[in-house]
């Protein structure tokens, strides 16, 4: 430790950082350093915002969770665990959470496989490579009402390109957002192609970094295109894989912007996820207090999921 | 109609509502302009509304389509004028998000000057202070009083003995008929108008009727994943039988299960497969009709203007009694005021005599089959001589809303909720009974909910 | 948990990827040739949904509404995109997004870059506290405070103002973080000289830390502007006026008395997909490092 002079490290009683400097030096510097304030007003802006756009309404919210707070303007209860009890026993609550899972999974194995495929596609050296990385990352750059118009004429089931092509082929046309069995999937699908550029981007940044000596050796040996992606390649994106599903994973649970855009929910709460069942209880049902209780609730698994996935990825290391 | 003499104003504010747009686009440009200026962004004064001092009504509606256009019609003539309005007109999506957001900027006190809102959605609004009330002598003062409406619709703008709302329309659930089929069929009187039903079976013969005139379907009914339809129909009839439907808060709801059971068989017995279809959509529905595919539909009259352009010889009238007396379910578009937290007088006297105006405005709304609510133009000739609309008009002595409470009205939960038992028991898959229990369990439960309002 | 400092190194080397890897392919023409195709399809894939809906805008309603899979079934025309432009609230919703999403952005850097530093180089007491629990808060997802943002609000009567949309969107503990670990990386010796000769604390970050750090403050703008531009959530929630909207939520919410639209619903998809999408083109490299480095700074 105290040979390689931790430049970083900073505290006043740092041995080697005050043998470089010369006696009188080092007292002028204890005295800034040791100033208990020091650095202080350079935290204090930030410190500001956080505290009053996080810290407080994580606690508000927190305490909203047990009233009764409505949307209507009249005076506020304590109602003690009411709110959760009812939220554990709310099947909307768990058919929302059940949706929200099931996005998740449907839509995080694309994002994660297509960005790979893509990601390797585009590293292997064929020409046009900002026409390719232009081609993937566009639609990410798209607000989602963009997406959501976009994806809703391709939808349309008269004039639509899916029908179209469908009818065109002389099958059958789908409801790809009005068939309670469809619509979750027509969702998946405008999700990857929509953010698939994020996790392609991270993915292609992780292979240009990527020491090529493996490669190189791995060529010499022989070894053909197919091997050298499975055994050197891959593996050595094995953390970055890693990384990419966990960032995933945790985008996913978040939806609601598109789907609230596309179905509000629909047909019959098929596509309703959890957070936007927090939007219909909280501001179109005015119970905002229920809706911090659900919040809290979705909260709890999403620091669990984060926790587990932690976990996984520091064995990983 | 009142409508004021034609002003040679400018001539290129041909359409006020584009104007403003662009109007909105400066004010918004210079108020952001300010509030970067005044870096103080937690004063609250970034609103532009209060920054400008513009004297443009905000006025919010969900009518797109015709009703939509017939809006922009009546807006622009009150526009007109000297004492034309400065109106900037905002629609949101019909349903829900419409009322969630009309809800959430009441609370936050920066609502619109005027908007619109379905009168079965008061019960909502009005107890919790998301509305503000109107000032029935500033609407005298503009020629407006309760004695221009039916009693049956002006009962329901109220809370607690306070008016929060101002009906614009009556608009009820109706028959549509070929007049064609029908005549075949006999059921016309000898005014060439639908006789009175007056019992089930009679409505079942007729369904029966229709279907031989058409050599296809009799009655038609679009109600597949449609979240308001069969709520409608059911209302109607039940209402019909004369029980009570009523809403109290904390649960049980006061419904009479034989009567509703009645009701359901009844329905079932009508939409049977065969002579009437059970499975199809609401615009499986409206294009068999349109397509001569059927003698009768039960629609909301806002079709008529589809339905006119089909071409069919249309026909149409209050919705039939079949059970032991008139009522026909309904609906009514009204102006409300939503909460302002520090309202400007001089803007709130404009906001009565813009809702005011907009009445008088109703026979070009009537075109769009709405029957008005504000009594006056009903006697007028030019309304007397709109066919079909005056056929029905009668419909609006008879309305029966949804029954009130804060989380029932158009577009609501509690709609889609009744429609899911509704459906599957027209669809064969459940009887009657259970379809009834199910539906009083879901109001149950709904009622169960603390309430939010009160 | 050793990704900062690269960045700048990153930079400085020569553009790898114009090169390519064309070892991992090899020197057979099958597997040139496979790859080729499968990215070629892909890319025709991806680029599918934009083609149709440029041919779909510039047709008019009647010639979009007649079947068939041509994406051209009629004379090209732009009427579509005049009806919007004539409408204006594209322009206004344009301009909320600029000023939001640029406002977002300078005090989201403003604010976390001097934070980061405060935490990389101060000595205040609670200061591993603090820097602890703003690790914490990189867990809390925005989107679950919205109840309990829209109620705070309601009390500071700041519903549907501009302060509204933007003061909750520049917490970023994330930013903080990524900022602080690459200022950690910055040899402090540079600093000391500066320090003895009486340079104040702001001086030292001004014109020592700040200039060597300009690449990765880049990459933290643009992040932070790419995401303040394209949120959703948050603005629809606190904007009921649709003159405070931003494009997002505007096009998502405000109606026309016509009803849905396709030639037009897709000229002004279109007319709101633009400003990033040149700007991209512009800053190509700049943007995709960004996301590279922010995006994978989270580790």
């Amino acid at each position: 430790m105290t040979t390689t002079a931790p430049i970083g490290a900073g505290t006043p009683a740092d041995p080697p950082a005050a043998r470089r400097t010369g006696g009188r030096d080092r007292a002028v510097l204890r005295r800034i350093r040791t100033t208990p304030s020091t650095g202080f007003v350079f935290v204090l802006p930030f410190l500001l915002v956080f505290g009053l756009f996080m810290v407080w309404p994580v606690v508000q919210g927190l305490w909203m969770s047990f009233t009764d707070t409505s949307l209507a303007l009249r005076d506020t209860a304590f109602v003690g665990f009411d709110n959760y009890t009812e939220a554990l026993g709310d099947p909307d609550v768990w058919s929302s959470l059940g949706n929200t899972v099931f996005f998740t999974a449907v839509s995080s194995v694309p994002l994660v496989l297509v960005a790979l495929a893509m990601a390797l596609l585009v590293h292997s050296g064929l020409a046009g490579q900002w026409a390719w990385r232009l081609a993937f990352f566009a639609p990410y750059l798209l607000p989602v009402t963009v997406v959501t118009l976009i994806w809703t004429w391709l939808y349309q089931p008269d004039l639509g390109l899916g029908n179209q092509l469908l009818t065109t082929l002389g099958l059958d046309s789908v409801g790809w957002l009005s068939d309670e069995s469809v619509a979750m999937w027509s969702i998946a699908a405008l999700t990857v192609w929509w953010t698939v550029g994020f996790n392609f981007l991270l993915y292609l940044a992780a292979l240009q970094s990527l020491p090529s000596t493996f490669d190189e050796a791995a060529a010499l040996d022989g070894a053909g295109a197919w091997r050298r992606l499975w055994s050197v390649t891959l593996p050595q994106l094995r953390r970055t894989t890693a990384l990419v599903a966990m960032l995933q994973v945790l985008a996913s649970l978040k939806v609601f912007d598109q789907i609230y855009i596309l179905t509000k929910g629909g047909p019959n709460g098929s596509t309703r996820p959890v957070l936007e069942y927090v939007y219909d209880v909280g501001f179109t049902g005015y119970r905002l207090g229920y809706a911090s209780a659900i919040s809290y609730l979705f909260f709890a698994l999403v620091i669990v999921v984060s926790l587990v996935q932690l976990r996984l990825f520091r064995q990983e290391d | 109609m009142s409508s004021r003499p034609p002003a040679q104003e400018m001539s290129a504010a041909s359409d006020p509502v584009r104007r403003l747009s662009r109007r909105r686009l400066l004010r918004h440009t210079v108020a952001t302009a300010g509030a970067l200026l005044a870096a103080a962004p937690l004063s609250g004064c970034a609103s532009p509304a209060s920054a400008s001092g513009a004297s443009s009504l905000s006025v919010w509606d969900l009518f797109q389509g015709g009703d939509g256009m017939l809006m922009d019609d009546m807006i622009e003539a009150v526009s007109q004028g000297a004492g034309g309005f400065d109106v900037d007109r905002t629609i949101l999506d019909w349903g829900p998000s419409y009322y969630t957001k009309l809800a959430m900027s009441a609370a936050g006190g920066r609502a619109s000057d005027v908007a619109a809102m379905h009168l079965s959605r008061l019960a909502g609004y009005a107890p919790g202070g998301l509305v503000d009330p109107f000032d029935l002598d500033l609407l005298a003062e503009f020629g407006v009083t309760h004695e221009d409406f039916t009693p049956a619709v002006w009962a329901r703008t109220q809370h607690e003995g306070t008016v929060y709302a101002i009906p614009l329309d009556v608009h009820p659930f109706i028959v549509f008929y070929d007049k064609e089929a029908a005549e075949t069929a006999g059921l016309l009187d000898s005014s060439g108008e639908l006789a009175p039903m007056g019992s089930p079976e009679a409505f079942l013969e007729a369904g029966r009727a229709l279907a031989e005139a058409t050599g296809q379907a009799g009655i038609l009914f679009g109600h597949v994943t449609d979240t308001a339809q069969s709520w409608r129909l059911f209302a109607a009839l039940y209402a019909q039988t004369g029980a009570a439907f009523t809403l109290p808060d904390g649960g049980p709801p006061k419904i009479d299960v034989d009567a509703a059971v009645r009701v359901v068989t009844f329905m079932k017995q009508l939409f049977d497969g065969r002579t009437n279809p059970n499975d199809l959509d609401y615009n499986g529905a409206l294009a068999a009709f349109t397509s001569g595919r059927g003698g009768m539909a039960m629609l909301g009259e806002w079709e008529l203007p589809t339905l006119k352009k089909a071409g069919i010889p249309l026909g149409a009238a209050a919705f039939p009694q079949v059970f032991d007396r008139p009522a026909v379910y309904t609906d009514s578009h009204s102006f409300v005021l939503p909460h302002q937290k520090d309202p400007d007088p001089a803007r709130r006297r404009e906001a009565h005599r813009y809702v005011a105006e907009m009445l008088k405005q109703s026979l070009t709304w009537a075109s769009a089959g709405h029957i008005p609510a504000y009594q006056p133009v009903l006697a007028e000739p030019e309304y007397t001589a709109l066919d079909p609309q005056s056929s029905y008009a009668e419909a609006a002595k008879a309305a029966v809303l949804d029954p009130p409470n804060w989380f029932v009205g158009a577009g609501s939960n509690f709609q889609n909720r009744m429609c899911q038992p509704l459906q599957s028991a027209l669809l064969g898959n459940t009887s009657a009974e259970k379809a009834v229990r199910q539906m009083v369990r879901e109001a149950d439960a709904l009622l169960r909910q603390p309430n939010p309002v009160a | 948990m050793s990704a900062t400092a690269p960045t700048v190194r990153a930079r400085r080397r020569p553009p790898r990827e114009a090169a390519g890897s064309p070892l991992l392919l090899g020197h057979g023409r099958l597997p040139r040739v496979l790859a080729g195709t499968a990215l070629a399809v892909l890319a025709a894939l991806w680029l599918v949904p934009f083609v149709w809906a440029i041919a779909t805008s510039v047709q008019s309603e009647q010639d979009v509404s007649t079947p068939g899979l041509s994406p051209l079934k009629g004379a090209f025309t732009l009427d579509a995109y005049q009806q919007i432009l004539e409408r204006g609230n594209v322009a206004v919703w344009a301009l909320n997004s600029f000023l939001i999403a640029g406002l977002v952005t300078l005090i989201t850097v403003v604010v976390s870059t001097l934070a980061a530093y405060g935490f990389s180089r101060g000595t205040f007491r609670g200061r591993r506290a603090l820097l602890a629990v703003t690790v914490a808060a990189i867990m809390v997802p925005p989107q679950l405070l919205v109840v309990p943002l829209f109620e705070q609000m309601l009390l500071f009567g700041l519903v549907d103002t501009y302060a509204a949309v933007i003061l909750p969107q520049v917490v970023a503990p994330m930013m903080v973080f990524i900022l602080k670990r690459f200022f950690d990386g910055i040899p402090r010796e540079l600093e000391e000289a500066a320090r003895i000769d009486g340079a104040s604390e702001f001086r030292v970050f001004r014109s020592i830390v700040l200039p060597l750090s300009r690449p990765i403050v880049a990459a933290v703008a643009i992040f932070v502007f790419i995401g303040a531009w394209n949120n959703f959530m948050w603005p629809f929630i606190v904007t009921n006026d649709p003159g405070l909207m931003t494009l997002p939520v505007g096009l998502a919410t405000v109606k026309d008395a016509y009803g849905i639209q396709y030639a037009q619903s897709m000229a002004s998809a279109l007319l709101a997909a633009l400003p990033l999408i040149v700007v991209f083109l512009l800053f190509q490299r700049r943007i995709v490092n960004s996301v590279a480095t922010t995006g994978l700074g989270g580790s």
